[in-house]
């Protein structure tokens, strides 16, 4: 037999080819690459005419009344058709076509909004003629960044009930998303969570719906191992939502690892197969707090008819009891401290990497004032090694939310010394740890060469700094 | 993902209970479940019977894992031989008392020495083999959606099923699905392996039917047997090319066409 050949083999590099920063699609602008997937490629994107954000002065800053800046960022997913067969094309099409459809009628706050969609006419472009564009809102991040760089437990519970709350919605719109997952759970700026990718979302008729033959191996409830493929597709029903959202718990709750054994999707699917047909019971995590765990094992129920009790409304009912209850972690804190854990774990993803020794080199030509970085983790003081988890992230602009796309790459640790020039009064309200709040800033000035050149520190992260001159 | 099967020509043994030189065995094992081969007795059961001498009551077992299947070898002198049809002479040999070898083809032929001529042999097919859709963009595959339904472009079966599709993929022609003889016609001579009997083509489609495509139940109940594979032909080249498990790339893996017999119309183009 000879070996397989054809066409991909010579069109991949073409395809695969990112756009540049600057590159003009549509009413956008290209910023930055965020990631690509097998039928399409995701960027960051401005509208044409806007330019970049500038940081460091802010001249609206006192008024309070200006937009955020950032409020127009975009995500463009870009699936190409060009140099594909009619029929591959047409999957593009058709998927594409699902998104915009579930986008216009069943919008949510819980899922990612569609701003707009259309096919790309790029002349100069041979391999973007004829894409097909989708503009959507733009996250900070997926569930599946914030699993890797670790879940702040006070969190888990409300990133769950946020995913059960956008299910509940597209369920009661008689919608499947089939291919639930933490890379297709994106965070928002204002920490809430928003369901994405909808290319396999397929609206019920009657109790089914049917869905082209694809989806995440690990994210397969039994049932569908061997599913028949029919003239439609394959049969889906909410059931497998349900399951879906109960191997997230599991990774939400223990470090990102499947309650199935296997060091492969084959193996763990073989494991999920072996439970589905009783032959293995399912063994779940320890580090699954009791609530969670009983709640994802009536997720992952072995067949469709025990997992149908278990509707996401039911789930999320029983989410809303348990964090009402008294005793209950989830109340401890006020939400704007949940922010700020939020985004230090999520801006720890990049940042990490860059040492903050810099910073410190740089403070010896010190102009104005220094302040020292204060850290309300009694286990990250007194440390020598600069662990990452114990960094302490920067802000871009102190009156914006804290997030993860308001932070500069450069880390900071406890009892580093960093020189600051002036200070604002009136910026973000951040919690720490200890409960203490400020809406105290520093600005600091970041090692040279950084962009942007100087960083905002909260003032419950610093001691001393108090005499800063405002800053203007 | 469903397992593997067994299947056990007529003439070989038996299930067990069965009469000796008894029936075709098909068996079929899911992720994780076992099988045990050999000439068996009363108080060594085993789930596949062997019926030879030369074979120990307990002989060997069948594991399923993951995607593919491991075998033991409980005999303490002979190796037994496990080939690739498709192989072109691929083959492993599993010495006396291995514990657990991994079999990496998708179609296997288990042969087991006896004192006669004759070796006793029986097939483990393993559908659920993965393979990377061809339109992916690279990069890490193990988080991302990929096609549930994957099919080995190097083997036999896709080559009949590529033959299927061919006259819709040539000129979108709704009706023209090829008959058995004439795939044999367009393929038979084209096989490195052998060659390509009508018998075979028929059990190439349904394998892609049962195993690999896992078409709906609906043609399962219609009395009429040839209506029914006439219905099952139609139902695989129209699912193949809706879901692009076949594509016009794909027409380079059959022979050139001659212009002969029935084809002038495309020659002509």
């Amino acid at each position: 037999m000879r070996p397989p050949h054809g066409p991909s083999d010579t069109t991949d590099g073409d395809r695969a080819d990112p756009l540049p920063p600057g590159h003009r699609v549509g009413d956008w602008v290209v910023t930055r690459l965020i990631g690509s997937g097998g039928w399409s490629t995701v960027y960051a994107a401005r509208p044409a005419g806007r330019q970049p954000d500038r940081t460091g002065g802010h001249p609206d800053r006192t008024g309070g009344t200006a937009a955020p800046p950032g409020h127009a960022d975009v995500a463009l997913k870009i699936m190409p058709t060009a140099g594909l067969a009619p029929r591959q094309a047409r999957r593009i099409v058709e998927s594409a076509r699902r998104e915009v459809e579930l986008g216009s009628r069943a919008g949510h706050t819980r899922l990612i909004g569609l701003l707009e969609s259309f096919v790309l006419t790029a002349p100069g472009h041979p391999s973007l003629e004829g894409a097909n564009v989708l503009v959507m809102e733009r996250a900070a991040g997926s569930l599946r960044d914030l699993i890797d760089a670790g879940v702040p437990e006070d969190d888990r519970g409300g990133l769950i009930a946020g995913i059960c709350e956008g299910l509940a919605h597209l369920h009661r719109s008689g919608w499947v998303h089939a291919d639930l997952k933490p890379e297709n759970v994106l965070l928002g700026r204002d920490r809430s969570v928003k369901l994405s990718d909808f290319g396999l979302a397929t609206e019920l008729t009657g109790t089914h719906g049917y869905v082209p033959p694809l989806g995440t191996l690990d994210y397969f409830p039994p049932e569908r191992w061997r599913a028949p493929l029919g003239e439609l597709g394959v049969r889906v029903r909410p059931t497998a939502d349900i399951w879906a959202l109960g191997i997230v718990i599991h990774e939400v709750f223990a470090s990102g690892a499947s309650p199935f054994p296997g060091a492969t999707p084959m193996a763990r699917g073989a494991a999920v197969q072996e439970y589905g047909q009783g032959r293995a019971p399912l063994r779940m995590d320890h580090a699954v707090p009791p609530f969670w765990r009983a709640l994802a094992a009536d997720c992952l129920a072995p067949t469709h008819e025990a997992r149908a009790r278990h509707t996401a409304e039911s789930l999320l009912a029983r989410i809303a009891a348990h964090r009402e209850a008294p005793g209950s972690r989830a109340g401890r804190r006020g939400p704007r401290a949940r922010t700020a854990v939020l985004a230090t774990a999520l801006c720890g993803i990049a940042g990490a990497a860059l040492c903050s020794d810099a910073v410190r080199a740089a403070s010896a030509t010190a102009p104005a004032g220094t302040v020292q970085v204060y850290n309300a983790e009694r286990d990250c003081r007194g440390q020598s090694v600069r662990d990452p988890r114990c960094s302490l992230g920067l802000a871009i602009d102190p009156v914006r939310p804290y997030t993860a796309e308001n932070v500069v790459a450069t880390r900071v640790w406890h009892g580093d010394i960093l020189t600051a020039d002036c200070q604002v009064a009136d910026g973000e309200t951040i919690i720490d740890e200890e409960d203490r709040r400020s809406t105290h800033w520093f600005r600091v000035h970041l090692p040279p060469g950084s962009e942007p050149p100087t960083a905002w520190l909260p003032a419950v992260r610093a001691k001393d700094g108090t005499a800063l001159p405002e800053c203007f | 993902m469903s397992g593997v099967i067994v299947h056990l020509p007529q003439g070989s043994g038996g299930a067990v209970g069965g009469r000796p030189h008894g029936d075709t065995v098909t068996l079929r094992l899911g992720p994780g479940e076992v099988a045990r081969f050999g000439r068996g007795s009363t108080t060594v059961p085993v789930e596949l019977r062997l019926d030879d001498p030369a074979i120990s009551r307990l002989a060997g077992e069948i594991r399923v894992s993951d995607d593919h299947w491991q075998l033991t070898n409980h005999s303490t002198t002979h190796s037994y031989l496990v080939e690739n049809p498709e192989g072109a002479g691929e083959y492993l040999r599993v010495p006396p008392r291995r514990v657990g070898a991994p079999i990496p083809f998708e179609f296997s032929r288990v042969v087991l020495p006896t004192r006669g001529d004759v070796a006793i042999s029986f097939q483990v097919f393993a559908p659920d083999h993965v393979y990377l859709d061809p339109d992916a963009m690279g990069g890490p595959w193990g988080n991302s959606t990929v096609t549930a339904y994957s099919l080995n472009e190097t083997a036999t079966y896709f080559l009949v099923l590529v033959a299927l599709c061919e006259p819709r993929l040539r000129d979108q022609s709704r009706v023209a699905v090829p008959t058995t003889p004439q795939i044999v016609e367009r393929i038979g001579g084209h096989l490195t392996g052998g060659e390509l009997t009508a018998r075979a083509v028929s059990s190439h489609i349904d394998y892609l039917a049962d195993e690999k495509l896992r078409i709906g139940a609906p043609g399962a109940h219609e009395p009429g047997k040839g209506e029914r594979r006439n219905g099952k032909r139609e139902e695989i080249v129209g699912l193949a090319l809706r879901f692009g498990l076949v594509r016009e790339e794909h027409l380079a893996l059959l022979p050139p066409l001659t212009g002969a017999g029935g084809r002038e119309r495309q020659a002509a183009r």
